[in-house]
């Protein structure tokens, strides 16, 4: 009776007593406590749940229904309701993708898929765009129009982007379809990368689902690395130095003096990196535990020589995405399409409009719309092959444009596509006139200053993004361009916000560290023995509960 | 290639991993970060307040403090009739506003409104949570919009929020000196009204300032734009800049306070350069213009309101000669809310002195108390209430009462326990993610439920001097209003 008793005491003891009240929580959607990978409800879930599909290693059917339950058990954990949401759209897109199989005449292939194009988004559209498009109306026309109350469907964006591949490859005939409906809702429900990426393809993944399930040893390592790297990321670095510091900055950017701006801006860079590269690490983790590989989504994009090097680092499941299906289906580098001109001579004439209504109060607004016309423009006049540049250019902007606004309804993220799209295109005409020359590796400093051009580049961007709007963002890189050298003031700033700094430097260096370097940590950890595997785990598991439970640091101002 | 399967060993590596942290979690300590002891001498934070806190040694045990809470929280506090007959109704401590002692601002208002040609001034203290006119903006255009009154009020030379204002766009040279009560205490020159004295002591380079009109409703120009400095043994030169026009003038500080006025009449911008004025105390302009009503905003970062007890009150009546103040509020508390005492006590007594200087300084002047908004601390996991703020805000109300000012409880007005969390989630937000701060948004909330309770006391009173005048009842004889027998309950203390 005493075993049974103090077993009872310790388990009070460390995990506090259990009430029926939290049991319940553990299983009703509550729109606070969403179910991420780096809480423990998911750990506790995730190994009762990880036990049973052992023993279902071997069924087919069985084992697919018993993930699919846990997918939208995880999915309604974080949105509620909407879960029928996402069997509904499952069941129309797999009905529409069966009639675009079986059809032979293209005319009406094709009828077929723009109805689903125009079915998904159309579900993007209203849950996600609705209300900016409301607010952008009223703002333009002065019109009265009350906004919706949407509720926003956590994922949509990633799986309507999923589902919409599995039907354009259909319809490409770049794969076949599945042979029920149980094999499709498991490709779309798959729960590691249901909410946030990274953006599966069909071709890539449905193969998996039909070989035998296999596990080896090395996956399991490749697992664990990934897990282990994007708790900390992501737990540890990201949501730190948000809520400590970055959070604040962006808050009210004019309470805060240039420097403490900058270090924002550049904290906010390796925060989004760890947040997101952590997130998708560990969905690619727990996939692999389950015998599925997915594709890489992040490959040190920080590291880029240039912004087309970025953006084949940086999210990749989502550039691909947008390459294969939006950039191609506009025309590419071929031909120029309504939608490929349409978009950018929207946003270059939107811009000029903002310009002329700016210019009583400043000239300002006109220079940076003529200017980026003209540099849009001399991307493709100056090249060699006019034409070709030009739908080439046009075609990439629109991309760019669609792909910022993907991330958010807002001016700001269209902002944010424009000026790298603009970017893209000046790169562009750049390495037409300084061909790199072949088969020679680039100098040092070269190198160098690329990556640090580049890389600033993209943390001025970032800055848009970040910024609640766009006037935000604009206090905060006017603040930043008042910035003078005063080391001890800097000083102090380091000093006073020393755990948020400590830890954007370890991001940082992480982050730059030569591959070699990881790749020999890597090695090192695989050949470590299952215990200690277990126990270094273990200790990260530690780090992320005592960050979370670390309180926020104090508010303070600095006495300059 | 090992190619046997490995799920067992994978989920053993998981559930191990699980024992292995509850074994961490009893051998490492519970957080990482812990909050470290900043050191102080980099922070704003008044040094009265670091004082204060150092010798705050007196402890009582807790059930004394409730027992005491109880006993005030049932206490009926009845208010005598003024001179003037006014007599609100009886409170409770719990639900104290005290309109009472606002009387004199609200009979102020009354003949404003039957005369629009007079003119209210109140002025605002307050810390980072009023920084760049947030808040007291909200406030005045209230007023402004109810009873007249154009301008921003008194600014002063430099901020270190003046970029984040507004209401005044104001940039100024980095060769000024500044002193600051918050942590100088014995000031080359007296301290001015804001708390702080500037000088343009520069030889080599122009020590210059430049204001313009910002976007706010009522303080689209700059009236009477006029210039207030203190008493020096030497004269000095400042040449005025507007548009193109450049006035110079000459500065006498023969007086504790002296004004110069800029124009009469009103500009959008002006620039001033303090030629030869060095070791002249200059505090700061004031635009307004010259009727309805006028709210000075005097924020101040790091501030907990015991600075104020160390001004001159002679300076003080010297200004209150110029500028006639009618209210006086007092809003602090942020800052005193992260030392982990809840014993407020020696805070109370420390802010009397601050009332009781005002009172001094400004004689008949209307004083309200703001307390402490909501603030959230992360326990374990939550963010919650921090504990600190209840205890604070009872101190708070308790001074109020004690020293016959007036009372705006932030906390309940904005939702009581709990409400910053939902302040900061909301979308769009109201607050800052610091879970301490107000946005514009929030701030514009908070502006017009303070001018809400304000207004509602103002509309009572017009009904009780309604009342009185159909009564007729005379006026009673001089009897200072007081409440009852409350202020014996700290004795224990």
């Amino acid at each position: 009776m005493t075993t049974i008793e103090s077993i009872n005491n310790w388990f009070i003891q460390n995990f506090g007593a259990i009430t029926i009240e939290q049991v319940k929580s553990w299983f009703v959607y509550d729109p606070d406590e969403k179910l991420l990978f780096n809480t423990g409800l998911f750990l506790g879930l995730f190994l009762v749940f990880y036990f049973v599909y052992g023993f279902l290693r071997k069924t087919f059917y069985l084992r697919l229904t018993y993930v699919i339950l846990f997918s939208l058990f995880f999915y309604y954990k974080s949105s509620g309701i909407y879960f029928l949401l996402l069997l509904l759209s499952s069941v129309v897109d797999y009905g529409l993708s069966q009639i675009i199989y079986k059809e032979s005449r293209d005319g009406v292939k094709k009828l077929y898929l723009v109805i689903s194009v125009i079915l998904n988004l159309a579900l993007l559209g209203y849950f996600k765009y609705m209300n900016f498009l409301i607010v952008t109306y009223n703002d333009m026309f002065s019109g009265n129009f009350a906004l919706h109350n949407v509720f926003l469907p956590v994922g949509i964006s990633f799986y309507t982007f999923q589902s919409m591949s599995y039907i354009i490859e259909i319809y490409r005939e770049e794969i076949k379809p599945t042979k029920n409906y149980i094999e499709y809702l498991f490709f779309v429900s798959f729960f590691p990368q249901l909410v946030a990426g990274p953006i599966v393809r069909a071709k890539d993944f449905l193969p998996q689902i039909y070989q035998k399930l296999n596990l080896t040893k090395q996956d399991v390592n490749n697992a664990l690395f990934l897990i282990i790297g994007g708790l900390i990321k992501k737990t540890v670095i990201s949501n730190y130095i948000s809520v400590n510091f970055v959070d604040r900055v962006f808050d009210t950017p004019l309470s805060y003096t240039s420097f403490e701006n900058l270090m924002a801006s550049y904290g906010y860079a390796i925060q989004i990196y760890c947040d997101f590269s952590g997130y998708s690490d560990m969905a690619i983790g727990i996939a692999l535990l389950l015998g599925f590989k997915l594709p890489a989504n992040f490959r040190t994009p920080y590291k880029s020589t240039s912004i087309t090097d970025f953006w084949r680092r940086w999210h990749i499941s989502l550039s691909t995405w947008l390459k294969d299906f939006l950039y191609i289906s506009i025309g590419g580098n071929r031909s120029g399409s309504f939608a490929g001109y349409l978009f950018p001579s929207l946003f270059f004439f939107g811009l000029l409009l903002w310009g002329m209504s700016c210019y009583n109060e400043s000239i300002i607004p006109l220079i940076i719309a003529g200017s980026s016309i003209l540099v849009f423009s001399l991307s493709f006049l100056l090249s060699s092959k006019i034409k070709q540049t030009l739908v080439t250019n046009f075609n990439l902007f629109t991309t760019m444009l669609l792909g910022g606004l993907w991330h958010g309804a807002g001016a700001q993220f269209i902002v944010w596509g424009a000026l790298h799209g603009l970017a893209l295109a000046v790169h562009k005409i750049f390495m037409e006139f300084f061909t790199s020359k072949k088969d020679k590796r680039p100098n040092f400093l070269w190198r160098f200053f690329s990556i640090l051009i580049t890389f600033h580049f993209v943390v001025f961007c970032w800055i848009f993004f970040r910024a609640r709007d766009f006037e935000t963002a604009l206090q905060v890189i006017n603040n930043i361009g008042q910035l003078t050298f005063e080391p001890e003031l800097w000083k102090t700033i380091v000093l006073g916000y020393k755990n948020v700094f400590g830890l954007m430097l370890f991001g940082y260096v992480w982050h730059f560290l030569p591959e070699t370097f990881t790749n020999g940590m890597k090695s090192v950890f695989d050949k470590t023995p299952l215990l200690i595997k277990a126990i270094i785990l273990g200790f990260v598991y530690w780090i992320v509960y005592a960050t979370a439970v670390a309180g926020s640091q104090p508010f303070i101002y600095f006495q300059f | 290639m090992n190619t046997k399967s490995y799920f067992f060993q994978s989920f053993a590596i998981v559930a191990l991993a699980l024992v292995a942290f509850i074994g961490f979690k009893q051998i490492l300590p519970d957080k990482i970060f812990s909050e470290s002891k900043l050191d102080s001498k980099n922070i704003l934070i008044d040094s009265l307040l670091l004082e204060s806190v150092a010798e705050d040694s007196v402890a009582i045990d807790d059930d004394s403090v409730a027992a005491n809470e109880r006993a005030l929280n049932k206490q009926k506090i009845v208010f005598d009739q003024t001179e003037e007959g006014i007599e609100f109704p009886a409170e409770t401590f719990e639900n104290y506003k005290g309109y009472q002692y606002l009387i004199s601002f609200y009979e102020k208002l009354y003949q404003l409104e039957k005369n629009p040609q007079s003119k209210v001034r109140i002025a605002y203290y307050g810390d980072s949570m009023t920084d760049g006119d947030l808040i007291v903006q909200d406030v005045r255009t209230n007023y402004q919009e109810r009873f007249g009154g154009k301008g921003v009020g008194f600014v002063p030379i430099t901020s270190e929020s003046a970029a984040s204002r507004g209401s005044v766009k104001s940039t100024y040279s980095k060769n000024w000196k500044t002193q600051s009560y918050l942590n100088v205490k014995k000031p080359t020159s007296p301290f001015g009204i804001n708390g702080h004295v500037f000088f343009a002591n520069d030889k080599a380079n122009l020590t210059w300032v430049q204001y313009e009109a910002g976007l706010s409703k009522y303080s689209t120009s700059l009236d009477n734009a006029t210039l207030f400095y203190g008493r020096s043994s030497k004269v000095g030169k400042v040449n005025f800049i507007i548009g193109k026009d450049t006035l110079k003038k000459s500065l006498s500080p023969n007086n504790l306070v002296n004004t110069l006025k800029v124009s009469s009449g009103s500009v959008k911008a002006f620039k001033a350069n303090f030629v030869q004025a060095d070791s002249i105390p200059i505090y700061g302009f004031n635009f307004d213009n010259g009727s309805g009503v006028h709210v000075d905003n005097f924020s101040q970062r790091g501030n907990s309101g015991l600075p104020i007890s160390m001004f001159n009150a002679d300076v003080m009546r010297a200004f209150n000669n110029s500028l006639k103040y009618d209210l006086i509020i007092l809003h602090y508390g942020t800052n005193v809310l992260n030392y982990g005492t809840k014993n407020y006590s020696w805070y109370e007594k420390g802010m009397t002195k601050t009332v009781n200087k005002i009172k001094e300084s400004f004689p008949g002047v209307s004083i309200l108390i703001v307390s402490t908004a909501d603030k959230s601390t992360k326990y374990d996991l939550e963010m919650k209430t921090d504990s600190a703020v209840v205890p604070l805000m009872k101190a708070q109300k308790h001074y109020a009462l004690e020293t016959h000012a007036g009372f705006v409880n932030l906390y309940t007005l904005m939702g009581g326990d709990g409400s910053m969390i939902k302040w900061v989630d909301e979308t769009p937000a109201k607050a800052n993610k610091d879970y301490t701060h107000f946005n514009q948004r929030g701030a514009k909330a908070i502006g017009n439920l303070l001018y809400g309770q304000l207004n509602k006391g103002y509309e009572e009173y017009k009904v009780l001097r309604q009342k009185r005048d159909a009564e007729g009842t005379k006026p009673k004889p001089v009897k200072k209003a007081r409440p009852d027998s409350v202020s014996v309950t700290k004795d224990s203390v």
